[in-house]
């Protein structure tokens, strides 16, 4: 499991973690979700030990990450698969990685099949391989020492639909068999099928945190109407939030059923009225991290 | 996508026996650290103009001046070491350098966290390609000197003292530690290869208004260190290469590793 308390990194004045924590439990798949420089990739590779925190803690199986004997038998990690050496092939890249843990190289070859990298591809310098081929390498690499726990930051970065698909079963079966996945995104979508918790940071700081069935049931109502704008000026007299969603309509806080209410008072005909859903859960992440982000310019 | 493709797509990794897991042991790291030395073209290329160059520069000895003049063992082994005492350092700087410069350290720090261990072990595998690099040069000096005999009829001296050949052997392995703790302080191939080449000549050519002739005594490794490599160290010599080392390699090397173990690993 992943523990991480009160983390704060601080370069300057600027905060770029501020007191986060949470906690993955094994079995689970947590989904950590923020707009770039949300302050996601410096929270993993402060769990990783790359980055001293400024103060709190983190530990993964209930050690500090430099506690952890050869740290990649317990922890697959991949942080960026470009940070490797442009000379070097992907069968040596794994091959190095296999003699650091003391494993057998067959496990190099077990890798390379299970990501779909064939021997030719193996063999090409990594100068040579498409952002796609470089992610298989990063995920075959994190999973080299068979580990527990899975450190991922966006992993699905340049993987084609049928590749983020093969990972999403990859990391389900990972977390079924008692796996630990922390697994960074920027995008909702991208996660939102595979995670079984949602920890949604902006600004470094965690705005949203809970399991995803939770999130998505507070994730709103999507209404479309044909005056969309006097029923959201409607909406917010009667004290809900409303916002433009992406796709035309409102997205709004309030249920079905009031929104409902609320456009037979007004005489506005509705076209469209749904419970938002993953929509809602993109609509409510966007604007968590918007509102934090006007918040950071205030202050 | 196939019903075939789907059931290879969900296959998982086969679990590793779990037996206690031990820290990575030293040996490993040193092992590991001489395979990335080798392990890429760059590395290999380097490794090949060295011993490229101490070819090159043992045709000079061999077709300059008469037939017996500076045609010894002794001598072919004194020119060859210039060259190492050039490259080779930058075989240490390279094997810290590489992981700020292509990134790897954001694998390696997190498959050893314990920073120092990395440090030096890959101080011991510079080192220790270092010490294959004398025994090449060695070589390359007797077969020059047999050659030089063949064609010229030099009728060389093979006899090399004692002295010469633990000095150069002493000599070019601190100078590859030197090299290896500026990669560490400077963390930049480019700058740690240009300060480590530059400064030693910038101190010959201080060294040459006579109110610094007395500081570069102390302080100009390749004053310092001349002694050690043509075995005629004595007197004040021992102290001069002392303080000399405390300058380029003990201060560098010890600020070098603090930042190596202290500063944040990026891969950006």
């Amino acid at each position: 499991m992943i523990k991480v308390e009160d983390l704060t990194r601080r370069y300057g004045s600027y905060a770029a973690v501020d007191s986060v924590s949470f906690e993955v439990q094994p079995g689970t798949v947590a989904g950590f979700l923020g707009p770039n420089g949300a302050g996601k990739s410096t929270c993993m590779r402060m769990i990783c030990g790359l980055t001293p925190p400024t103060s709190g803690t983190a530990t993964v199986l209930g050690k500090t990450y430099a506690a952890l004997p050869n740290p990649g038998r317990h922890v697959g990690v991949l942080l960026d698969a470009a940070a490797q050496h442009n000379g070097r092939t992907g069968r040596e890249i794994l091959t190095l990685g296999a003699i650091m843990m003391g494993l057998d190289r067959r496990r190099v070859d077990e890798m390379l099949e299970l990501v779909g990298l064939n021997k030719e591809e193996s063999k090409r310098r990594l100068r040579d391989y498409s952002l796609g081929m470089r992610q298989r390498l990063g995920i075959a690499h994190s999973l080299l020492g068979d580990p527990k726990v899975l450190i991922l930051d966006e992993p699905a970065n340049g993987l084609d639909p049928a590749g983020i698909r093969w990972m999403r079963g990859l990391l389900r079966g990972f977390a079924d068999e008692g796996g630990t996945v922390l697994l960074s995104s920027h995008l909702l979508h991208e996660v939102e099928v595979v995670a079984d918790e949602l920890i949604v940071i902006g600004r470094g700081k965690i705005v949203a945190e809970g399991p995803k069935s939770a999130l998505l049931s507070a994730a709103g109502t999507t209404v479309r109407t044909t005056d969309d704008q006097r029923l959201a000026n409607a909406l917010e007299s009667a004290g809900f939030q409303a916002s433009p969603a992406t796709g035309g309509g409102i997205h709004t806080d309030a249920v079905p059923e009031q929104v409902g209410r609320i456009a037979l008072e007004q005489q506005v005909v509705l076209t469209e009225l749904r419970q938002a859903g993953t929509a809602g859960l993109e609509e409510m992440f966007l604007q968590l991290t918007a509102a934090d982000a006007r918040e950071g310019v205030a202050a | 996508m196939t019903t075939g493709q789907l059931m290879a797509d969900e296959r998982m990794p086969s679990r590793i026996a779990d037996e206690t897991i031990s820290g990575v042991p030293f040996a490993r790291l040193v092992k590991l650290e001489l395979r990335k030395l080798v392990d890429t073209r760059a590395g290999r290329v380097l490794l090949a103009v060295v011993v490229a160059l101490l070819i090159g520069v043992s045709l000079i000895p061999m077709f300059a001046g008469s037939p017996a003049e500076d045609k010894s063992f002794n001598d072919f082994v004194q020119i060859g070491s210039i060259v190492l005492q050039l490259l080779l350092p930058i075989i240490g700087i390279l094997a810290v350098t590489s992981e700020w410069s292509q990134r790897t350290g954001l694998v390696t720090f997190t498959l050893e966290p314990r920073r120092t261990r990395v440090a030096l072990s890959k101080w011991a595998a510079s080192a220790l390609m270092g010490l294959i690099g004398v025994v090449a040069g060695f070589v390359v000096a007797a077969v020059f000197t047999l050659l030089t005999d063949i064609i010229r009829g030099s009728d060389p001296s093979w006899s090399i003292s004692w002295e010469v050949v633990v000095g150069i052997f002493v000599g070019q392995l601190l100078y590859i530690s030197i090299g290896v703790a500026f990669g560490m302080l400077i963390q930049n191939t480019p700058g740690a290869i240009v300060a480590y080449l530059l400064i030693p000549s910038l101190w010959s050519m201080l060294g040459s208004f006579s109110w610094m002739a007395n500081i570069a005594e102390w302080a100009d490794t390749n004053k310092t260190m001349a002694p050690l490599l043509d075995a005629s160290m004595q007197g004040s010599d021992w102290a001069k290469l002392g303080v000399s080392l405390v300058i380029w390699l003990v201060v560098p090397m010890v600020a070098g590793i603090w930042r190596m173990t202290h500063s944040e690993v990026k891969s950006g």
